[in-house]
């Protein structure tokens, strides 16, 4: 099968999308009917307070997690319709991931994990894209490192490169800032955004910092599986003062 | 505390459940062989018992220390003792008997036994106190003339003989046919442990025999009130010169002693498995420790932040052991039990009889078992649980991962090479001892060397790890090839317990392999006659009669027989051949002085010689069996040793020893005879001959190749268990490696790694640990072999043979079994769901 999206200006999408957890009184719906579509080229937040089910909607886009109910498209592709070896596929050659931490392979060098994606496809990278990577994330003299020679930051920025460097159709991240002090979350996110403006990559984050949504070009906010409110061009104070209001 | 530590047994039941198999089996080994050989013991005491019940005191020909074999008598006792001995006072009955060589032949013409229990032939006895053979109603009667005989009910029911039917019988006058006219029962057995019964009339077993007008023994049955002490003071007083006199308890114990001395050798070797087995098994169990600890390592941490002392953590894990090693122990024992009876019916199908009767468990089998299962668990986990009490309880409250960079090696290089050092010394002085202490000193030797080469495994683990993974494609190939040598300590540790069985394999087969290439050397230079005759049987040679018929033929030129015996040198037993001087024109010695010329002196081996200190011409004391000490002369040298190391002429020497049944036969054809002609030939004296087995130089080589390839066969099964449990190993690591590396086998998951790759990369690198093991095992293998052939060139391992194929098939085996080993690990990590994966702590 071909995974080559119709290139259309909406990245991913999820459309009434329900997922239930447990059974009987422990019944717990994480997402309640929850409809949105990521703009391509556009880097957004998805926030919400600890069970708003915001992690729950970044593992369902991604094809990680199904839904109970309700569709997931990538570049037009119904995730529901993908067994697992085509989701497997799908992950490599069009989802980009950055996790909270431990995002590596200790094994393997900077330059090994990066290019990891495709060496699990067996193909070779594109050595020019691969330098311009490496060169915005600032990584071009740690390469034959491995993960346990590099600091907290680097680690996260060699996890960033990785993502970019299938040029997917799109990026999740899941509080990718979220274990780094505020210099390092700022030069990571800082990386990520320059990625979307410079390198016209598609990014949906989560997380729970006004300050790392803040870098976002917008923010979707998720109380008890829905969608409450949303945000454009935040900024950390924006975002403070809208949580706020929604009670968060 | 011991709640907590049930706690965590409970809790790892699977991994743990694994673990104990490998004592499983070694307990059961060591269990299983002590149950056996008691149950050998107890059996056989009954059994004999029995024979012996009725039998007060016995007169026969005076026996050699030595050189005979055991339970046969030598020489003969005057037909006219008999009435002496019935008028002594204080006999209520005696009999005469006589005993020797009978087998019986099949109705297709083949022999029947006679590769390990002893084909009887003896006289009917009437006085049923004297005698341990009944004949039931309906079995037939007591044989009662010429070409009668009686035969074991066991024999007759599995040669499908009835009353009735004749049945041919070989002796060593030929074969001749007789007609069952009884089937006897031997006590309440229907057979006596495998061996084949033939009773004649005492005129027809004299004449068989060659005993006319003699008996072997005369039994004796004290009257009421003479107790057998008392019999035997009296019977001594008329038993001629050259007799002796024994008691029935005696005759017991001698047949017992002859039976213990048989098993001795099979109970070392079962013990020896066993003790593979579980040195194998120690391996595993420390490994799983370790690694348990490990994972365990934030809930020992928090025990020790909620106050536990590192004393008490390191009791929790020595209590959890300690648990295993209990349970284990004693699934141990009671499969021991199970083996014994294995190792019972695989006798019994081997030929070898084992009375029926219920299976003789001591106490002290049950101890040793336990405790063999207890101290090998404890001690294995010795090390990680101190390892344990060495957690931090800071440890509870930061992120633990698999750890990637492996500490100094240099300590462990040099203990490593060090015990590896101790080790072979040991094994050099082991093999090089003259007396009775080399098996254990080699075999302490070679349990050193594993337990050095073990050390220094994590110091290869690295670069041979790497070179391994090399030739592997891909991704999976280089992450198979990273995993396998990011804890080159355990990698280690799991290839070194494949390393012991792969070892004593490859040692096995250089060995075989040597003493083929040695033997075929041997014979292809030393073995100018054209035909060999030897017998099937092993308790009885080649019949005089075979070799008077032989020379009789107009198509064989020269036939020459050789005997081997025992003789005796200070006090110590040794192999003779004993030949006639035209042995030169059939097989080559290698003497420095024609065996012609040796008359009433000796040729003793070249090396031995050397060894011993003595110089031609010297006159040393020499025992025989028949004649006792006689000094005789160092006339010459020799090379090959076939034959032993003393060889001495048949002419001045042939009646010092008793028996004169041959080893082999040697035969050469007449000019212009062609071998097939002589062949057939031949085949009328051998028809009387169903034991006899005809050789040409070919056949004979083939043969010898055929014995050696039986015995890798049998050993390598054995040691396959070693093989085994070391698989379990394999599987166990990598089971708790991939439980370690959970999130990094999500993270490539959910970047796009498929199943199929997942079970790739854990194959290769139980392909890599087992591989690496094989070729420490091989190397190990290459180094004890060479050893102990080396040492042993002065017995006739001539060779040193390297079985490259053979070696390459371990090798082979080995990483189809990190293939086998692999399988279940492999689909686990496969079907992990990956987003618990990521998330999992």
């Amino acid at each position: 099968m071909t995974l080559a999206p119709p290139r259309t200006d909406v990245a991913a999408s999820i459309l009434d999308g329900v997922k239930v957890y447990g059974a009987g009184d422990a019944t717990v719906r994480a997402l309640d009917g929850v409809t949105f579509e990521f703009p391509r080229g556009q880097f957004t937040a998805i926030m919400g307070p600890s069970g708003s089910g915001k992690s729950t909607m970044l593992h369902t886009l991604a094809g990680l997690d199904t839904l109970t109910s309700g569709r997931v498209e990538i570049g037009g592709v119904d995730l529901g319709s993908l067994n697992d070896r085509e989701l497997t596929m799908l992950r490599r050659d069009n989802v980009g991931f950055v996790f909270q931490a431990f995002n590596l392979v200790p094994t393997l060098t900077a330059r090994e994990n990066i290019v990891l994606p495709l060496s699990i496809a067996g193909t070779k990278p594109d050595e020019q894209w691969l330098q311009q990577v490496v060169k915005t994330v600032g990584l071009a003299d740690r390469l034959s490192h491995r993960p346990s020679e590099l600091s907290g930051g680097q680690q996260q920025r060699v996890a960033a490169a990785r993502a970019l460097v299938s040029q997917p159709e799109i990026i999740f991240a899941d509080e990718p800032s979220g274990n780094l002090d505020s210099r390092s979350g700022a030069e990571l996110l800082g990386f990520m955004r320059r990625a979307v403006k410079g390198l016209g990559q598609t990014i949906v984050m989560v997380t729970h910092d006004p300050v790392a949504a803040g870098y976002a070009d917008g923010v979707v906010f998720l109380a008890d599986g829905r969608i409450v409110d949303g945000l454009d061009d935040p900024t950390p104070e924006s975002v403070l003062e809208r949580m706020k209001t929604l009670g968060g | 505390m011991l709640r907590t530590a049930l706690k965590g047994v409970i809790a790892h039941k699977v991994r743990l459940g694994l673990t104990s198999l490998a004592i499983v089996l070694g307990v059961a080994f060591v269990a299983g062989t002590f149950v056996f050989t008691d149950t050998i013991n107890a059996r056989f005491t009954t059994l004999f018992d029995d024979v012996y019940a009725g039998i007060d005191a016995s007169i026969r020909p005076e026996q050699p220390e030595f050189g005979s074999a055991p339970g046969t008598i030598q020489g003969s006792l005057p037909e006219a003792l008999l009435e002496a001995v019935a008028s002594t006072e204080g006999v209520q009955a005696a009999a005469g008997s006589v005993g020797g060589f009978a087998q019986i032949i099949d109705a297709a013409g083949e022999p029947v036994g006679g590769q390990g229990p002893p084909t009887i032939g003896g006289s009917w006895i009437d006085e049923p106190a004297l005698s341990a053979l009944r004949i039931t109603d309906g079995n037939g009667r007591a044989p009662s003339g010429a070409g009668e005989v009686v035969i074991d009910v066991g024999t007759a029911e599995a040669e499908g003989f009835e009353l009735g039917d004749d049945v041919r019988i070989q002796t060593a006058l030929g074969t001749e046919t007789f007609e069952v006219v009884g089937l006897a029962n031997f006590g309440t057995e229907s057979n006596l442990a495998g061996a084949t019964m033939s009773i004649f009339t005492i005129d027809e077993a004299q004449r068989l025999f060659g005993l006319e007008d003699s008996f072997t023994s005369i039994d004796v049955v004290a009257a009421d009130g003479v107790s057998a002490e008392e019999l035997v003071e009296r019977l001594t007083a008329v038993a001629p010169q050259d007799t002796e006199v024994v008691t029935g308890d005696q005759q017991t114990q001698e047949q017992l002693d002859g039976f213990t001395e048989g098993l001795g050798f099979l109970t070392t070797a079962l013990l020896a498995f066993a003790g593979v087995a579980v040195l194998v098994g120690a391996y595993v169990i420390q490994n799983t420790f370790r690694i348990v600890v490990a994972q365990r390592t934030r809930e020992l941490a928090l025990l020790r932040a909620v106050g536990a002392t590192a004393r008490q953590v390191t009791t929790l894990v020595a209590l959890e052991a300690a648990i295993v090693g209990f349970v284990s122990s004693a699934i141990g024992v009671v499969s021991g039990i199970g083996v014994a009876a294995g190792i019972k019916a695989a006798m019994n199908a081997g030929g070898f009889g084992v009375p029926d009767g219920p299976l003789t468990v001591e106490p002290r089998t049950i101890i040793a078992g336990m405790t063999v299962g207890m101290v090998v668990t404890m001690a294995s986990a010795l090390l990680p649980a101190r390892k344990a009490s060495r957690v931090p309880p800071v440890a509870a409250m930061t992120e633990t991962q698999a750890p990637t960079s492996p500490r100094s090696l240099r300590k462990r290089t040099i203990s490593g090479v060090a015990v590896t050092a101790l080790g072979a010394a040991l094994l050099v002085t082991g093999l090089t001892l003259e007396n009775g202490a080399t098996a254990a000193v080699v075999g302490a030797g070679s349990f050193t060397v594993f337990v050095g080469i073990s050390i220094l495994a994590p110091v290869f683990a690295i670069p041979i790890g790497r070179l391994l993974g090399r030739p592997l494609p891909g991704i999976t190939g280089e992450l198979a090839r990273e995993n396998t040598v990011r804890q080159p300590r355990r990698t280690a540790s799991t290839a070194a317990a494949l390393m012991i069985g792969i070892a004593l394999v490859s040692f096995v087969s250089i060995f075989a392999a040597s003493i083929r290439a040695s033997v075929t050397d041997t014979l292809e230079q030393s073995f100018p006659a054209d035909l060999a005759f030897s017998s099937t049987n092993f308790l009885e040679g080649v019949s005089p009669t075979v070799e008077s018929e032989l020379e009789g033929l107009e198509e064989i030129a020269t036939v020459s027989a050789v005997r081997t015996d025992f003789i005796r040198i200070d006090g110590q037993e040794l192999n003779v051949g004993i030949v006639a001087a035209d042995v030169e024109r059939m097989y080559d010695l290698r003497p420095t002085t024609e065996i012609a010329e040796i008359g009433e002196g000796m040729l003793i081996q070249r090396d031995v010689l050397a060894e011993r200190g003595w110089t031609v011409g010297d006159v040393i004391d020499v025992e025989y069996p028949a004649v006792g000490l006689m000094p005789t002369t160092i006339v010459g040298t020799f090379e090959d040793q076939t034959f032993g190391n003393y060889i001495v002429g048949t002419e001045a020497h042939g009646d010092d020893f008793f028996g004169d049944a041959a080893t082999i036969v040697f035969a050469r054809l007449a000019d212009g005879v062609s071998l097939d002609e002589g062949i057939e030939a031949t085949q009328p004296v051998l028809a009387a001959f169903p034991n006899i087995d005809m050789n040409t130089k070919a056949d004979q080589i083939a043969e010898a190749e055929a014995q050696v390839n039986q015995m890798v066969a049998l050993f390598s099964g054995l040691l396959g268990l070693a093989v085994i449990i070391a698989v379990l190993g394999i599987a166990n690591t990598l089971a708790l490696s991939i439980v370690e590396r959970t999130r990094e086998i999500g993270l490539l998951r959910a970047v796009g790694m498929s199943r199929r790759q997942v079970r790739r990369m854990i194959r290769a690198e139980a392909v890599i640990v087992a591989i690496f093991g094989a070729i420490l095992g091989v190397g190990v293998g290459i180094g004890l072999g060479w050893a102990t052939v080396s040492s042993l060139a002065d017995d006739g391992l001539s060779s040193f043979a390297l079985p490259a194929g053979q070696l390459g098939l371990w090798l082979a085996l080995a990483a189809l079994a990190g293939v086998i080993a692999a399988a279940g690990p492999a689909r686990k990590a496969a079907k992990m769901n990956v987003l618990s994966a990521i998330s999992y702590e």
